[in-house]
């Protein structure tokens, strides 16, 4: 067998383009579109030799003969069980075997059903006639010897059969006597892409939750906004008044997507940039990036940050990261303050206080991935009560006056003298190095000090 | 001249008889054949054949198909379409070839069109393709190509949806293909002395085995003493860490392909599970790179050999001295005479070349590795603590932190999910979660809770609120209040790093000796520790005190007996006065300790390289060989993605 033939190269071709083997070097393709590129690109077929040396495992197959691992008995049977008609009589049988076959056809059609037979047959997918299951009672007799064996798509087989032959009424009955039979009959459903008869099943046999998420995702499939807006409300009111008892976060997102919705229809600009069907986030985010007064945002606009994110039940944590995400790519560091500075509600009066939900460190790290300036990650470093985590986010982050400041509140005096020493001549750090050390040393002989000696 | 034949010569014999199946159906159809396969066959049918065998078999061109374009057929040509049995594709394929329907009339004897379905194809199809009108103008066909050989001790299915199907579908549709090739692996390497089922589905794997009928006698000496078959759902935990080993790294981080994964510098498996505008976009260096595929099989590439199954630091630091080393190796040419460089380039420098190709795509990957773990020693923290149950309400605030700061779409749900099985999540507490996954990831993925609540991986959401059990999910748990999984990790004795404290150094210094190392330490896969037992156990007895507390295990001996370890045991106490009275009936004699030391492991629903490592540890201690087969290999994002295909 000549191997040498390179196989890659006839997978590597877009699904239009096809090879013939005629004329081995040239690539006939034919074509009825444009050879589109798009497997060249996403590169999977493309690869470089070495490791596609060969997927034979062909060092050892080119000595193994089929024989030696399997007994021609067996690869006989194997083939045999492979092939799914077993009514084709095939050329070579006498006519003595013909006759029996024959004979054992028509017992098995016009006679009494072999059940085990039968159920056998449907296991391995191969066909078997089910018409001569004509009592109530051998149908159901052939679904529990099914149930019983496994393999799932003998049962549906049957189920599809038994629909045929049976009315609503005793179908449906036969399903709620066998849960797993209904279970594989929804799975069916779902698979086959049968919406609103997997709804109605579900509901018809009180599954309201499954119906209910059912319902919610062919909403959202929906393939234009209108219609989705649509089918969403619906699905707001029917649970409204329904009576049936949903569970609490389904509602929630429900009218959370409703909310969206509403909003990307009013808002048109909003979501422009975004596709389709942008996460709350993202939305989030886009709003960050239309908001213009950080300061007192307007509540009353329904694109205003905070605002939506409290329409969204959007965490505050979630807010806060995606704000401080979206002004520092805006570059817009000054915003940072408003967003993580607030009044606490409790006590108006108060002065504002600086607040955060996340570790601290993932702000700074962030901060500094996105390239932002020292003043604004000493901020944020500022707030970190340790002095020694400080000092060793400081120094990852490269920010030399929370370095200074860190070191300082450890009373680290020398090392804070070898910084200096490090520190361009009359730079900006280096006076604030100096400044640090100068308080440092002059803490002494504050009146806390005198009064603790006393 | 005959060869010996090794078990692993036999494994991969597996791709003769899959050819073997593939040309009687080719051949049974006549006429000028074309071949029209989906496209995810293509790469695990690689591992079958190759186009120039497709040729000699008569087709005379393969084209991928295209969901949204049927292809035009010449008067004389024959369409053989090659899809997956899923529903929705052979749908699709129907709904293509409908039009079929109005215009040609069906001819007996000669079938212009085919459809192959792989693995199975399911009897309802049949009835489908009368519905469509189709019938007499298609014929069906099925072909399963059985276990794919990938490397030494590695066996995969490539049914990438029988996760999904079983556990969370409650389809048990594709077991009747797997317990076929289960069937022929019995044809190959014999029947084992015993076989220890774990799980539902495994038992009805077996039933379904014997339901096949009686094997074919062969002259074949068997290969394998046991058989150990398990459920997915029976060791989660093996699925849902996140492994330290090399190879399991690799395959979190690259997508996988019939045994092989494709490195692109542009995107990953992890990098597309965040959300990209949250990213802080590093400058992508070398986007513009061809993405390499690296083959995960140690006899073609023996720097993955190598490092497979080694600790992952360990690998990556070998792989930079291997590249520094090379490189000098190369820097000698330099300082060579003339005739010395003659011989070096012609001899020894092709090979230094491809060999410093395929570390360089190591070092490529591993850097990859390491760039998109991140702060992997907090997540492994994290991980342990959770195994352990330290803190819930700590752990809870950190996976909701890491979802809001680091949010990935699979694999901060598994961590949840770890969660739930090792220490339990309220209802409450997942309401929480996925109120803040919803908005990360958009309301569509509402369905994921329900369907991952299905796999007993989260708690099923209730109507109503109950306010009195949050007062208790709020109390911190005594220790002694031990979850099921707990309860049973701890009588398989799966937990490695509970005694904190002063041994916790001394662990480290063990990690070599214990099939732990895979997760660093922390745990011992369920399957690694069950072949330990059964490989180690000198009695019936000895296996039965090991596994009696465990519920739903099954031994199955040859005549078709199925028990448990505990009634087997029993049963071999009242025989077992008079020795002589065992031996003379034979068959009766306890199986323990086993005789033929080599162990096939099928686990359903998906392998990952941690179980095959560990399997891999405990041979080499053992001196047995130990095989590890399943419908696929997953690493546990594919696990938790599998719920987000509808």
């Amino acid at each position: 067998m000549d191997v040498q033939f390179d196989s890659e190269s006839y997978w590597n071709r877009s699904s239009r383009a096809a090879f013939s083997f005629d004329d081995e070097d040239e690539v006939d393709i034919v074509s009825t579109e444009l050879p589109s590129n798009k497997w060249e690109n996403n590169g999977i077929f493309s690869d470089d030799t070495i490791s596609e040396a060969s997927f034979e495992n062909s060092p050892a197959l080119n000595h193994l003969s089929i024989k030696a691992i399997l007994s021609e008995e067996a690869l006989k049977l194997v083939l045999q069980e492979q092939n799914l008609d077993e009514r084709v009589i095939h050329k070579g049988v006498s006519p003595d075997e013909e006759l029996k076959l024959l004979r054992r056809q028509i017992q098995s059609t016009l006679y009494s059903p072999d059940l085990d037979a039968t159920a056998q047959k449907l296991l391995q997918g191969k066909t078997a006639p089910l018409e001569m299951f004509r009592s109530l009672h051998e149908k159901q007799q052939l679904l529990d010897t099914l149930l019983s064996n496994g393999g799932g798509h003998a049962v549906v087989t049957v189920l599809l059969f038994l629909k045929r032959t049976l009315n609503a009424a005793q179908f449906h009955a036969i399903l709620k006597q066998r849960p797993k039979a209904l279970e594989q009959y929804l799975s069916y459903l779902r698979e086959s892409g049968d919406v609103s008869s997997h709804i109605d099943l579900l509901q018809r046999f009180g599954r309201h939750q499954e119906a209910a998420l059912k319902q919610f995702q062919a909403a959202l499939a929906s393939e234009d906004a209108p219609s989705r807006k649509q089918h969403l409300q619906r699905l707001v009111d029917a649970y409204a008044n329904a009576g049936v008892g949903i569970i609490p976060l389904y509602e929630q997102v429900f009218h959370a997507a409703l909310k969206m919705q509403l909003l990307m229809e009013r808002e048109g600009t909003a979501g422009k940039q975004l596709g389709d069907q942008p996460t709350p986030i993202e939305l989030l985010y886009v709003c960050c990036q239309q908001n213009n007064n950080w300061k007192e945002q307007d509540m009353l606009k329904p694109i205003a940050p905070q605002r939506f994110a409290a329409d969204q039940q959007i965490s505050p944590a979630q807010y806060e990261w995606t704000a401080l995400n979206e002004r520092a790519q805006a570059q817009a560091y000054a915003d940072l303050e408003c967003i993580f500075e607030r009044v606490p509600t409790w006590h108006p009066l108060k002065s504002k206080q600086f607040h955060i939900s996340f570790d601290l460190t993932l702000a700074v790290v962030r901060l500094y991935e996105l390239h932002a300036p020292s003043t604004v990650l000493q901020l944020f470093l500022s707030k970190m009560g340790n002095s020694g985590e400080k000092l060793a986010l400081a120094q990852k982050v490269k920010c030399i006056k929370a370095v200074i400041d860190a070191m300082a509140g450890l009373k680290q005096q020398q090392e804070l003298k070898q910084l200096r020493e490090t520190l361009p001549e009359r730079s900006e750090e280096q006076f604030y190095c100096e400044n640090a050390l100068k308080s440092l040393q002059s803490k002494r002989w504050t009146t806390d000090n005198i009064k603790l000696k006393l | 001249m005959i060869m010996e034949l090794t078990l692993e010569k036999k494994l991969q014999g597996f791709q003769l008889v899959a050819q073997e199946k593939l040309q009687a159906i080719l051949c049974s159809i006549p006429g000028k054949k074309e071949l029209i396969l989906e496209p995810a066959l293509i790469k695990p049918l690689e591992h079958v054949c190759t186009a120039s065998w497709l040729k000699l078999k008569g087709i005379q061109r393969i084209y991928k198909h295209d969901a949204k374009q049927s292809l035009p057929r010449a008067a004389d040509e024959v369409h053989i379409y090659m899809i997956r049995s899923l529903l929705g594709t052979y749908q699709t394929l129907l709904r293509q070839l409908q039009p079929l329907a109005m215009v040609e009339t069906p001819d007996v004897f000669l079938k212009m069109y085919h459809i192959i379905c792989v693995p199975s194809c399911y009897t309802y199809y049949q009835t489908l393709l009368e519905q469509a009108g189709l019938w007499g103008l298609v014929q069906l066909h099925h072909y399963n190509w059985d276990f794919i050989y990938f490397d030494q001790g590695v066996l995969s299915m490539e049914l990438p949806n029988l996760y999904e199907c079983l556990y969370l579908q409650g389809d048990s549709s594709p077991l009747p293909a797997v317990a076929q090739s289960l069937r022929l692996l019995q044809m190959i390497c014999g029947p084992p002395a015993v076989i220890l089922s774990f799980g539902s589905h495994s038992a009805q794997l077996l039933q379904m085995l014997q339901a096949l009928g009686k094997l074919p006698e062969s002259s074949n000496l068997p290969d394998y003493g046991g058989w150990l078959i398990i459920d997915r759902d029976k060791d989660y935990p093996s699925s849902l860490l996140t492994p330290a080993i090399y190879a399991g790294l690799l395959l979190e981080v690259f997508q996988q392909r019939a045994g092989e994964i494709v490195v692109d510098n542009s995107k990953n498996k992890i990098s597309s599970q965040r959300v990209e505008l949250l990213q802080s976009k590093q400058s992508s260096k070398g986007a513009s790179s061809k993405p390499i595929s690296v083959r995960l099989n140690s006899a073609s590439d023996e720097i993955y050999g190598d490092n497979r199954y080694k600790h992952f630091a360990q690998a990556s630091s070998w792989i930079r001295a291997q590249v520094k080393a090379l490189g000098l190796e190369l820097q000698k040419l330099n300082d060579m005479q003339l005739e010395e460089m003659h011989d070096y380039v012609a001899r020894k420098l092709p090979k230094l070349t491809e060999l410093k190709a395929k570390v360089l795509r190591h070092l490529n990957a591993s850097e990859i590795v390491i760039q998109m773990l991140g702060n992997f020693r907090r997540l492994q923290a994290l991980e342990e603590d959770i195994l352990n149950n330290v803190s819930r309400k700590r752990l809870l605030g950190d996976i909701d932190e890491l979802l809001t700061t680091d949010g990935q779409r699979y694999n901060t749900l598994r961590l949840l999910c770890l969660l739930h099985h090792c220490a339990g999540v309220a209802p409450e507490e997942l309401q929480t979660f996925a109120r803040n996954y919803c908005n990360m990831f958009g309301h569509r993925e509402l369905g994921v809770f329900q369907q991952l609540a299905q796999a007993g991986l989260l708690p099923q959401l209730l109507p109503e609120k109950k306010a009195p059990t949050k007062l208790l999910a709020n109390l911190p748990l005594p220790k002694f209040q031990q979850t099921e999984f707990q309860a049973n990790a701890n009588r398989l004795k799966l937990l490695t790093s509970c005694g904190d404290g002063p041994d916790g150094a001394a662990s480290s210094k063990e990690v070599q000796s214990c099939p732990s190392f895979v997760f660093n330490g922390t745990y011992i896969p369920l399957v690694a520790q069950l072949c330990s037992i059964l490989l180690r156990a000198n009695t019936a007895e000895e296996l039965s005190t090991k596994l009696a507390m465990i519920e739903g295990m099954q031994l199955h001996l040859d005549s078709n007996r199925q028990t448990t370890p505990k009634a087997y045991a029993a049963q071999q106490k009242t025989q077992s006065p008079g020795p002589a009275a065992a031996s003379s009936s034979g068959e009766d004699a306890d199986v323990f300790p086993l005789r033929l030391r080599n162990l096939f492991v099928f686990v359903v629903g998906g392998a990952n390289y941690a179980e095959i490592a560990a399997c891999d540890f405990i041979s080499k201690l053992t001196g047995a060989h130990i095989t590890v087969a399943s419908d696929s290999l997953m690493a546990g994002s594919d696990l938790i993605a599998a719920a987000f295909s509808n």
